[in-house]
């Protein structure tokens, strides 16, 4: 169970998020024209200190580049996502760019790819809670970062946050990303009454 | 207001607005197109309507911007673009016609989804903002950042060397004192030297007297009563005095030489730090070259053999003990040069008004990058910590301040060689007859 939730709005959320990362996948194969793979969402509360483990624990230890977007609306929280170098190349071109990428470019496909990923995820959470979600421009945190450095606790503005974590796995060219959707707990309140309303519905 | 007003408003807003506003439908096609558009661009909106944007306008990024679009349609999301990544999307004239600074107007974009009742996409609504002059406020500022770093880079650099130099003054302070304490303890120790050197004389001359009385004695020996004789015998044995005859000359020659030693140590002593005679004088270059070869021959001993190839150069008028201080510098970095042992040959020669110096040594010679900046001072190719990078740079001004030269010339592989060219004569002496007299004096 959540910290925050009971047990009925923790399972409502765990099945929403379930549903939400099935249209996700479905909405990217249908602007990709490939089929991409979403893992199950794993939710739970974690401390600020912790998030840089978490990081590490999906990404393994290997450089990797991160991007960052802000959400607001029925709830509010930021998106991250992570890639290894490896498969940077391979997402550019699934977002139509071409050629040699150069740095300037190397640093859209990141801004692209959580817009779209963020987009697709935290938008089919909201589609489901009937939330509207507007999303602020992305920002990059950096490239070729230590896993460990890509989150600094310290500079965090919250002690704990619910996390959301997928895996996104395009299927023919074996490329892997993956993203966090974070909600300050203060904002967990405000997900419940949500998950409340869409209760009420059934 | 009536729904008559707020259409009027809404397009007033889209149309006057400082922002560039079009739209296109899922088939790229354009809708909308507003006056900051048309400005820009010079096509308007009446001859676009309904054409297609990738048709119209070829030079777009399509597959990227087709993806772009498409994902908007598909998940009903915003999407951005900013100047810092992709400077422009329409290549537009800048807003600077005279201050310029830029090639091309910059541009933040946002792609907003247009839906539908049933939250359909049904136009994709894209915004352009020009940034050119945030864009050049923020670039300016941030080659202010690179420059101030730049600049604290150089501080830091600075404060190293500071701390360096200090270091080496801290040394050279500590070494002139303990070469005054050195000349001082050399003459204290001159005086004891003299009189047990005298002494040793007299004893010498002592014991030689003695030894010829004894050898009298002993020819008479025979003479003696038995028992006297046996008494003799018995206490010449017990000393084992025909051992005792051998060893007092070995005993006061190895004295003697000992003595001699200690003598030169506390003359080179002195001659090195001169600290009686400490300006201008007439110096014989080679006397300088020994009296520096037995300072440092325990730092050598091991590492080189020196080979003298002297030509007998006049006398010259320097400083001895800074010209001692550059050689002691040349020997000690030539000794240094060698992976295991090498050969250090120190010439001298005449040349015209000058005199000429050449320490040099077979060791592994200096790349050409850095033979450019030897005399740099704090340049060094020594470990952190073991070289200041100011001993050849020492060097370099005290030639110079000699009116003279110090070349090198290098082959890596093969080794160095450094040159010390002094005038001379300088006339820093005062008295010229006094000069004249000392170098008409004969080698």
């Amino acid at each position: 169970m959540i910290k925050g939730l009971n047990e009925d709005q923790t399972a409502a959320l765990q099945e929403l998020a379930n549903i939400g990362m099935g249209q996700a996948g479905n909405s990217l194969a249908r602007i990709w024209k490939e089929f991409v793979h979403l893992s199950i969402p794993r939710i739970a509360m974690v401390d600020a200190s912790r998030l840089p483990d978490l990081i590490l624990g999906f990404v393994g230890d290997t450089a990797v580049s991160a991007s960052r977007q802000a959400f607001h609306g029925g709830f509010r929280g930021e998106v991250l996502v992570v890639v290894t170098a490896k498969d940077r190349n391979g997402l550019a071109q699934l977002m139509g760019f071409e050629g040699q990428l150069d740095a300037a470019e190397r640093e859209e496909v990141l801004l692209d790819i959580v817009n779209i990923l963020g987009g697709a995820c935290v938008g089919g959470i909201a589609q489901q809670v009937s939330a509207e979600i507007g999303f602020s421009a992305p920002s990059l945190i950096g490239e070729d970062l230590d896993p460990l450095d890509v989150i600094n606790p310290e500079q965090l503005a919250i002690d704990t946050a619910l996390s959301l974590e997928v895996c996104f796995q395009v299927e023919n060219r074996s490329l892997t990303a993956h993203l966090v959707i974070l909600l300050p707990n203060n904002e967990v309140g405000a997900l419940a009454d949500l998950l409340d309303q869409f209760l009420c519905t059934l | 207001m009536n729904d008559q007003h707020n259409t009027l408003l809404a397009d007033f807003i889209v149309e006057r607005l400082e922002l560039g506003v079009f739209a296109v439908d899922a088939q790229f096609n354009i809708v909308l197109w507003n006056r900051f558009m048309h400005t820009h661009s010079g096509k308007s909106a009446q001859s676009l309507k309904g054409s297609n944007l990738f048709t119209t306008f070829p030079e777009l990024p399509e597959s990227w911007l087709k993806r772009k679009i498409e994902s908007v349609f598909e998940l009903g999301n915003y999407a951005f673009t900013s100047w810092e990544q992709r400077a422009y999307l329409f290549r537009f004239k800048h807003n600077r016609p005279i201050t310029g600074g830029v090639e091309a107007m910059l541009q933040n974009c946002t792609f907003l989804p247009l839906k539908d009742e049933k939250g359909k996409v049904e136009f994709v609504v894209i915004t352009l903002q020009d940034c050119t002059d945030n864009a050049l406020i923020q670039q300016r500022l941030a080659e202010a950042i690179t420059i101030s770093d730049e600049e604290r880079r150089k501080q830091q650099e600075l404060i190293v060397k500071l701390e360096d130099a200090k270091n080496q003054l801290f040394q050279s302070e500590k070494l002139a004192s303990i070469g005054q304490l050195a000349a001082g303890v050399a003459h204290e120790i001159n005086n004891p030297i003299g009189f047990v050197n005298s002494n040793l004389g007299t004893l010498e001359r002592n014991v030689t007297d003695l030894m010829k009385l004894m050898a009298v004695f002993e020819s008479k020996e025979a003479e003696l009563p038995e028992a006297a004789q046996q008494e003799l015998r018995k206490i010449k044995k017990d000393i084992d005095f025909e051992y005792v005859k051998e060893d007092l000359a070995d005993l006061i020659n190895e004295s003697k030489e000992g003595l001699g030693h200690v003598r030169r140590i506390v003359a080179d002593l002195k001659d090195f730090s001169r600290v009686d005679q400490s300006g201008w004088q007439i110096a014989d270059l080679e006397k300088c070259i020994d009296t520096t070869l037995n300072v440092v021959s325990n730092e050598i001993r091991y590492k080189a053999t020196v080979v003298k190839e002297y030509g007998h150069p006049p006398l010259v008028e320097c400083i001895p003990g800074q010209i001692n201080q550059v050689l002691m510098n040349l020997v000690v970095n030539a000794s240094q040069a060698f992976p295991e042992r090498g050969q250090i040959t120190l010439r001298t020669g005449e040349e015209g008004m000058y005199v000429w110096i050449e320490v040099q040594d077979d060791g592994v010679g200096i790349p050409p990058e850095n033979l450019q900046r030897i005399f740099e001072p704090f340049f060094t190719t020594k470990p952190v910590g073991t070289g200041t990078g100011l001993g050849l740079s020492v060097c370099y001004n005290i030639v110079r301040k000699h009116e003279g030269e110090l070349t090198v010339r290098s082959e890596v592989g093969k080794g160095s060689c450094f040159r010390i060219l002094l005038p001379i004569f300088h006339g820093k002496m005062g008295e010229s007859e006094e000069l004249e007299a000392a170098l008409s004096v004969p080698q």
